[in-house]
């Protein structure tokens, strides 16, 4: 084991011989700043994403004809609700609208403000509006990246729609948004349900889809299954579902990402493995000295063990140091938009600090499995080198 | 390509898995070649080299063994986060129960690092000695656990290959919990006979290993682990859930429980491989090895502790048992 005069040896040949160790540990801490800089905000991304759909409904009921959405009659409204074990049925009036065919496009969510349920969401996101007088006019609330999106088009206080049967529909922006979630809601305009419906085209008596809960989670599976009897065009998705999409999607990513990342671990490999071939044969004298004072090919196996181990940790904390000020002080620029996307309002996301078990032990096995891998025959070399031979 | 190879730590897992193989290749080679040739009265530069050659065996396995050693609980971390991938499941439970290679990958793993403990300790005991005593023992092991971690990399990549993210699986409790009345434990037990049992085999094991009875607590180390796998189950880890009904081996790693799983898993295992591994050792090589026998127990005393200390503080938090 370690005593004192190894662990001077130790950091002797750690310290002292700084330069030689500078290379590899400026490598690493490259390489590690690169890879915990993804998987940071990926797994920042993710939990903002998980949470925000934590607070979304359980299920979702939609209508396909086709392959596609159609809109489903609120007659359906009464046949959910009789299914024992439901609870908080609600209709969603909403859909998208292109400012121009192949333009931005706005979330319409309409909104009906007689609704309990629904008045009881809304207050908890605009909290100070003023319903009554919201309601009394053509009103809608919009996000702050469209509101921007208006103001620089001239229209800084109301903005006309082009409903689906062809007239134009005059909206007042009433309010902004509060910039709480913007990874979900930065294109989204909220409106009283009546005009959500003429702008979308969505007949009195229908609406885009019905959400609802299930209280009890042993019970989710079965009431999927009775839910999608109801009807033959019925199509129900669960949270879990929508939660194993996002979770795809992250992972194709990151798949794609650790799968170029690994050509660059091959090449970094093979450097190290250049690199202590010939820094220990330089050393080879050094070995042959200690071998020839009495140490053993174990001895020597040891001390280059522990110097391997300081590097590794030196440079990951380093490199893990220095993504986490890049990602959470820096909030990541440039590498964000790899997975933010930047198509329609491309949302102003402060990435909120994650730093899980998972990401950490990841970096670390990626980094250190192949490390020591390639330094692990260099290294056996020189220690078992003749000290006959190695003082010659 | 299938999306739970895209995974992260499934990719991170298989990829450090297939670099240790490479090595064990590597090894493998070597250490058949020094069984061929390995003559220690012989002084030939042949013999020179092998004993050389023995450093780097000794070099990767320990290598090996460091990373297998951690990422056994990563595999176990890996599985628990596909759960949101693998419709239905709820914990690994579900997900190393998508198809059929899952659970004996996992006992092929236990073994594994059961085996690969005991030859690092016949190494360190080999090294002491200065002629190489246990050398044809050490490495004719190596090639059995090189057999095994063959095994091994195949039911990695044919099960992590081979999981349907559209085909639903069984959640922890419709595995475990669920029999519809019938009794999930061995012999026939009722619960408090089996915790009884799991007390009084706890305290003869402990006898049995400070009093030397090398052989009886070798068996008595394998029931221990056999009666606490259903004690963890179906009792103590009712406890951690604070739940009756939830009965699962595996929810108990995740976050809601504070990883909890690892202490006790790691524990139990831990304490178990390593009296059993003292035991074997001292009897095939016949040397002293009554400390890491104290270090089994102590390991084993610690899980024992974490599961008593478990039910006696929901005791005392709600005034009631389950």
């Amino acid at each position: 084991m370690l005593n004192r005069v190894k662990l001077h040896f130790l950091a002797l040949s750690v310290f002292g011989e700084s330069s030689r160790h500078l290379a590899t540990v400026l490598l690493s801490v490259l390489v590690i700043f690169i890879l915990s800089s993804v998987l940071f905000i990926s797994s920042s991304i993710k939990y903002t994403v998980t949470t925000a759909l934590e607070n979304e409904a359980d299920m979702t009921v939609q209508r396909v004809r086709g392959g596609m959405l159609a809109q489903v009659p609120l007659s359906w409204e009464k046949d959910i609700v009789n299914i024992r074990g439901i609870d908080s049925v609600s209709p969603r009036v909403w859909g998208r609208y292109f400012t121009k065919p192949k333009g931005k496009s706005f979330l319409i969510i309409g909104v009906d403000f007689l609704d309990s349920n629904a008045n009881k969401a809304l207050s908890k996101i605009v909290g100070s509006t003023d319903l009554k007088k919201f309601l009394n006019a053509h009103n809608m609330l919009v996000s702050a990246k469209v509101k921007s999106w208006m103001k620089k088009r001239f229209y800084t206080d109301s903005y006309s729609f082009l409903s689906a049967d062809g007239e134009f529909i005059k909206m007042n922006i009433y309010a902004t948004l509060p910039k709480n979630s913007d990874l979900l809601s930065n294109d989204v305009i909220i409106m009283p349900i009546d005009d959500a419906r003429k702008i979308l085209g969505i007949k009195e008596g229908y609406v885009t889809d019905f959400v609802l809960n299930v209280p009890n989670d042993a019970q989710k599976v079965f009431i999927e299954d009775k839910l999608s009897s109801l009807h033959f065009d019925i199509r129900v998705v669960s949270k879990k579902e929508s939660l194993a999409a996002y979770d795809e999607s992250f992972n194709f990513r990151n798949g794609f990402f650790l799968t170029l990342f690994m050509i660059l671990l091959a090449t970094f490999s093979l450097i190290l493995y250049q690199r202590y071939t010939q820094s220990y044969s330089t050393q080879k004298r050094q070995i042959g000295i200690y071998r020839a004072l009495g140490w053993s090919i174990k001895d020597i196996l040891t001390l280059k063990f522990y110097e391997i181990v300081v590097i590794i940790l030196g440079s990951y904390v380093t490199g893990v140091g220095l993504a986490y000020i890049f990602v959470y002080i820096a909030n990541a620029p440039v590498l964000r938009d790899i997975f933010l996307g930047s198509g329609n309002f491309s949302p102003d996301v402060v990435l909120i600090p994650v730093i899980d078990f998972s990401a950490l032990s990841s970096i670390f096995l990626l980094y250190a499995i192949p490390f020591v891998a390639s330094v692990l025959i260099p290294v056996w070399k020189i220690a078992v080198s003749d000290p006959k031979e190695a003082m010659l | 390509m299938n999306p739970i190879l895209l995974n992260t730590q499934v990719q991170i897992y298989l990829f450090g898995e297939s670099i240790l193989y490479i090595f064990m290749i590597m090894a493998f080679i070597i250490s058949l070649h020094i069984l061929l040739k390995w003559d220690f009265d012989s002084f030939s530069d042949e013999q020179y080299r092998l004993e050389r050659r023995s450093y780097l065996v000794i070099t990767i396995l320990l290598f090996v063994f460091a990373v297998k050693f951690m990422l056994l609980p990563y595999f176990v971390f890996t599985i628990d986060s596909l759960n949101t991938l693998v419709p239905g499941a709820m914990c690994a439970a579900g997900v190393i129960s998508a198809n059929s290679y899952g659970l004996e990958l996992l006992f092929v793993k236990l073994f594994v690092v059961f085996i690969l403990s005991w030859w690092l300790m016949i190494n360190y005991y080999d090294l002491q000695a200065k002629n190489y005593p246990f050398f044809k023992i050490k490495y004719g092991l190596y090639i059995a656990v090189f057999v095994l971690i063959t095994l091994e990399l195949w039911l990695d990549f044919a099960y992590f290959g081979n999981i349907d993210i559209h085909q639903p699986v069984s959640c922890c409790s419709a595995l475990f919990g669920q029999l519809e009345g019938a009794n999930p434990l061995p012999f026939g037990l009722d619960t408090k006979t089996m915790l009884i049992l799991f007390y009084s085999i706890f305290v003869t094991l402990a006898i049995l290993i400070l009093t030397k009875q090398d052989i009886t607590a070798l068996i008595f180390s394998g029931l221990f682990l056999y009666i606490s796998y259903y004690s963890v189950v179906y009792f103590f880890g009712t406890y951690v859930y604070e739940l009756p009904t939830h009965k699962c081996p595996f929810c108990m790693f995740q976050k809601e429980y504070h990883y909890i799983g690892y202490l006790i898993w790691g524990s139990l295992f831990g304490g178990v491989f390593l009296t059993a591994d003292s035991i074997l050792c001292k009897k095939v090589l016949n040397v002293d090895t009554s400390k890491s026998k104290i270090y089994g127990l102590l390991l084993i005393t610690v899980f024992v502790f974490t599961v008593s200390a478990v039910v006696l503080i929901y005791r005392f938090q709600n005034g009631t048992w389950l």
